[in-house]
């Protein structure tokens, strides 16, 4: 994914001020790979600039932001990137200039257009694809695409204080780090007397890891236990399929969203399990939990870029009820 | 901002938010992520207290901080850009330590709750003690690479922050340091005891020339302990703590020395009369004083003996470096030859000097405070810490590596910072609703445990301690010293400041209304010197010991306990909660912890629990998709579970410098001392440790931001 040859070049002295503490965790490779990155990151609300924030911060090469939709009041309850004083401005825009004051080494720009009207092809200038707010249809569609181009898939939403991350990547190949505890003899120089000591020996391991497409964990059967958020997650997405919108604050308790819990939990034969959680705050997107759902993203995009540790395969979800996050494998076949 | 628009919330907890007014101790990397979350949620009050200010390393997380801002005051800039969010939040800032005496119970009483965002232990048992006093709930959490925690602290209802003892401190016996080094990071303290002889604060402690009173070599004094503060992870903090050491006239031996009566000289004099002369102090250092080593022949039957090394011919290769490893990478990150540390040893000595020159000009007898991110001073260290392991034969490391372990580096990043600071928020809001029960607390993790978590709760809020020294309704400690050896001073500054983080604590005698210790200058300065029993303190004596200023009361039971032998490395003092602990066991211990990670023990409570300390550093996985159970060691006796290490790893350039070894405690496993260390080491070891649960963080987080710390008052100059 990232020409070898970019890993070659050096950090420059600035670089490796700015970025020592993050060098000292996930070493000098990654951090070369980082900065080789061209992200896509679409739908400017509060969950994506979390997103922004975070991989902006850590160094990548470029952040496209894809937005047509303008700066609602809502976007005022967690989207810090764009000023109160840009309401009605669009959203990408409006959150260019605090995205790149967090980091001038960072190219970041905005593009207007509406998703819809982007080509497959225009996907494959990006080494990650990550999207907000859109619909079913818009995720199968762009997830296809991505797939096409080898190009790294992300989605993500925050509905209130609920949200979910899920990634499809392809063939991923990545490094991981073992530690092997050894006994060993004190050689010379050690004090006399010479007891054992123990001693990690690190090795770095090669691994790959298959993922699915977005379509493949739609119609999830069998469910770990505690796994209640995944029909919010649906009901949700399924709102937003119908309606082309999600619930607004002001429509708290509405009839359409009603009709929607009820239809995932006669499907699913649910009865009262998941009413605590539907019942809860799922409208606008609440600042910590975008800070949490959005951290679990940027982790996972600096993860994908830089080939170092296991990427979460495949569906993230939090649980504002329980402060639970959880990891499902979905949609294999 | 979300609570000013109906409907996000519920209506009790949006008028919640409105009107609350809370206090975030800490502007660092949490703390900016934490305050963040609040203007945007709609926050109307909100303090914020730091004491430090921004330097470049932090600005890759610390995300409310730019460029111009550097050198700025971390409290100030953050309410500022914070202010860009919403111009209407009222956002107070305090450029101060919380500890400072302004800080008092009324201060803390004001707020609805308080949000620490600490990076050391000490701010941390400080602000703990303020909240239990001031009964206002604590939310506390903390960071390390992947992984952090959250939870609450509430009086009566949870765990305060110290009903479980942290690790204890990583000790090197002084004669380790100065005569017989055998690792890097012996080097390396070494090479901070000299910046602090030369160029910082004279601490007699800090001796770096040879140990004459080596009991290997002579057969006589004890050890001197020279403390490094580890916590879990194996962090220790950058001041360091020492036990009273009897002994060690570690006389400076210069050419007119041979053993015996020596007009002392301090380093310092020493290096001032030669003007501070790069030759003349590499000369003594690195040459004269090792020779005076070899003299001590006993000390080199079973070792490689050091090799003196001549300014004039320093060695240009470098070791076990072939061409490559020389080329790629950080400057930071190359392997010095011992010719380059040579030259920048000289080139950071005449800086070092030209600053202390320059900061006595002004105010006189001050000093220079060491500082990982002065280019100097760490030049320095590097340099010292590289030509001293090249001479006793230890594999030497980058400045890079050296930074790290000097520095105290765990290394944060944003988007943990993050994830933590927006759990403490959501907590923030169960409190706002008086839902505390529901502020258990949220581990994060890098992998997700076998139960699929990434983010993990706990299933219940941990109840306090009721042993708890500092929350129990009358705390009690149990203090066992030699009272024939512990003087009053060692009592104030060793035991209750520095150990039991004490500001300004009154002693009396109970039962006979003697007052040793007084927080007024001036009332008891005459006891000093004087010895526990000298005053009339001795076994079985109780103290009531007072903290005004913390509003702490803590009675303290004195139990004679003669003083270790030489070369033992047991510690000069114990304290606990409950003198049961003291009781030799033998394998009390061990029975209460399950060897298997479904070992029933009392209190059992399912798998879910979260272990403090045992916490693997860089998990084993087999399949990367397969959740792979962590196996969390399996402790067969009460002393190999200690013993680990991670190493840093130049192979790979990854990886955080942590460590985490007690070696120490092994060495006197048929004391009284295991059963103790055990306790401090390992902390709820009455419940099970799941092999996968595990997790943990805490303290020593260099820069999650510093709202005390009691030595950076004065800066090195730049
Ligand atoms: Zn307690």
């Amino acid at each position: 994914m990232v020409d070898q040859r970019d890993d070659i070049i050096e950090l420059t002295d600035a670089e490796a001020e700015l970025y020592d503490r993050q060098i000292r965790l996930w070493g000098l490779e990654s951090q070369k790979r980082l900065r080789s990155a061209n992200i896509l990151l679409a739908g400017l609300n509060g969950f994506i600039a979390e997103v922004a924030k975070n991989i902006i911060l850590a160094g990548v090469k470029s952040v496209t932001f894809l937005d047509h939709r303008d700066l609602r009041i809502e976007d005022t309850c967690s989207q810090f990137l764009a000023p109160k004083t840009q309401l009605g401005k669009n959203r990408a825009e409006a959150s260019l200039q605090k995205a790149q004051n967090l980091n001038p080494m960072v190219v970041v720009s905005a593009d207007t257009e509406k998703i819809d009207d982007k080509p497959d092809s225009f996907f494959k200038n990006f080494d990650v694809v990550c999207v907000s707010e859109c619909t079913i249809t818009q995720i199968q569609r762009i997830n296809a695409a991505c797939r096409k181009y080898n190009v790294k898939f992300f989605v993500g939403d925050v509905w209130g204080s609920f949200g979910y991350t899920f990634a499809d990547l392809g063939t991923h190949e990545f490094v991981e780090d073992v530690v092997q505890s050894k006994k060993m003899q004190v050689s010379e120089g050690g004090e006399p007397g010479g007891k054992g000591k123990f001693e990690n020996i690190v090795t770095t391991v090669k691994r790959t890891i298959k993922f699915t497409p977005f379509d493949n964990i739609l119609n999830a059967q069998k469910l770990p236990k505690e796994s209640e958020t995944y029909y919010l997650l649906r009901i949700m997405l399924n709102y937003r399929e119908k309606y082309g919108t999600d619930p607004l604050p002001s429509e708290r308790d509405n009839e359409n969203l009603k009709n929607e819990v009820t239809a995932i939990i006669e499907k699913y034969n649910l009865c009262d399990s998941i009413n605590n959680l539907v019942t809860g705050d799922l409208y606008a997107q609440i600042s910590p939990v975008c800070a949490i759902v959005g951290g679990v993203m940027g982790q996972e995009i600096i993860k994908t870029v830089s080939q170092k540790e296991a990427p979460h395969n495949n569906l993230f979800l939090f649980n504002p009820d329980t402060m639970c996050g959880k990891i499902l494998n979905l949609g294999k076949k | 901002m979300a609570a000013s628009i109906s409907g996000v919330f519920s209506e009790s907890l949006q008028n919640a938010i409105l009107q609350c007014k809370v206090l975030i101790v800490g502007a660092g990397g949490i703390g900016c992520e934490i305050l963040k979350n609040l203007v945007m949620t709609g926050f109307n009050d909100i303090e914020i207290i730091d004491l430090d200010t921004i330097d470049v390393s932090n600005l890759n997380r610390q995300f409310l901080f730019h460029k111009q801002h550097v050198g700025k005051s971390k409290a100030a800039v953050a309410k500022e850009t914070a202010l860009t969010f919403n111009p209407d939040v009222k956002i107070v800032h305090y450029h101060d330590s919380i500890t400072s005496s302004d800080y008092g119970l009324s201060f803390f009483k004001k707020f609805t709750l308080v949000m620490n965002a600490l990076d050391n232990r000490a701010a941390r048992n400080h602000v703990n003690r303020m909240c239990l006093a001031a009964d206002v709930p604590l939310i506390e959490s903390g960071t390390a690479g992947y992984e952090g925690q959250v939870e609450l602290i509430k009086k009566g209802l949870s765990q305060c922050y110290e009903c479980t003892p942290k690790a204890a401190q990583k000790t090197f016996p002084g004669c380790t340091i100065r005569n017989t080094p055998s690792e890097p990071i012996h080097c390396i303290v070494w090479a901070k005891h000299l910046f602090n002889q030369l160029f910082g604060e004279d601490d007699p402690d800090q001796d770096v020339s040879p140990d004459t009173a080596d009991p290997e070599a002579a057969g006589k004094q004890r050890v001197l302990f020279q403390k490094w503060d580890f916590n879990v992870f194996g962090v220790f903090n950058e001041i360091l703590f020492f036990l009273p050491d009897t002994a060690a006239e570690g006389a400076l031996q210069n050419e007119s020395n041979d053993k015996g009566n020596v007009d002392r000289v301090s380093t310092r004099g020493w290096a001032e009369n030669c003007d501070y002369d790069a030759e003349k102090l590499f000369t003594k250092l690195f040459h004269d004083d090792i020779k005076y080593l070899l003299s001590m022949d006993n000390l080199w039957k079973k070792r490689r003996p050091p090799t003196p090394l001549d300014w004039s011919y320093l060695p240009d290769g470098v070791a076990g470096c072939s061409k490559d490893t020389m080329e790629s990478g950080l400057k930071d990150q190359q392997q010095w030859s011992i010719a380059k540390c040579g030259s920048v040893f000289k080139e950071a000595v005449a800086n070092l000097s030209k600053a202390l020159k320059t900061c006595q000009e002004t105010s006189p007898g001050d000093h220079l405070v060491w500082d990982k991110d002065d280019q100097n001073a760490m030049d320095f260290v590097a340099a010292c810490a590289n030509i001293r392991a090249h001479i006793f034969g230890i594999p030497q490391k980058t400045r890079f590596d050296i930074k790290s372990m000097a520095g105290n580096i765990i290394p944060a990043i944003a988007t943990t910072n993050a994830i933590i600071a927006g759990v403490v928020v959501l907590h923030a809001f169960r409190i706002l609703e008086h839902n505390l029960k529901a502020c258990r607390s949220v581990y994060l993790r890098l992998k997700m445990n076998h139960r699929n978590q990434l983010l993990v709760p706990e299933k219940f809020v941990n109840p306090p301690n009721p042993k708890c020294y500092v929350c129990a309704p009358t705390p009690q400690a149990v203090l066992a010293a030699d009272t024939t050896k512990m003087t009053i001073k060692e009592l104030d500054e060793t035991v209750l400041k520095a150990r039991l983080n004490m500001i300004a604590p009154d002693v009396m005698i109970d039962g006979k209304g003697i007052v040793v210790i007084s927080s007024e200058e001036g009332e008891t300065e005459g006891n000093n010197e004087k010895t526990l029993e000298q005053v009339g303190i001795r076994d079985g004596t109780v103290l009531k010991v007072d903290d005004f200023h913390q509003n702490y009361s803590l009675t303290v039971t004195v139990l004679q306990r003669e003083q270790p032998s030489v070369k033992d490395e047991s510690p000069d003092f114990l304290i606990v909660a409950d003198d049961e602990d003291l009781k030799p066991k033998e394998d009390i211990t061990i029975s209460e912890k399950p060897s298997t990670s479904n070992g029933k023990v009392e209190k059992v409570e399912d798998d879910d629990d979260i272990d403090i300390v045992e916490t693997e550093i860089s998990p084993s996985t087999s399949e990367a998709d397969v959740p792979k159970k962590r196996k969390t060691e399996s402790p067969t006796n009460n002393t190999i579970n200690k013993k680990r290490k991670v190493e840093t790893n130049n192979q790979h350039d990854d990886d955080v410098c942590i460590i985490e070894d007690d070696r120490e405690v092994e060495k006197v496993a048929l004391s009284v001392l295991p059963a103790i260390e055990e306790k401090i080491l390992t902390p709820r070891k009455y419940k099970s440790l799941p092999d996968d649960d595990c997790s943990i963080v805490y303290d020593g987080n260099e820069d999650q931001s510093t709202a005390s710390s009691p030595k950076r008052s004065k800066q090195l100059a730049k």
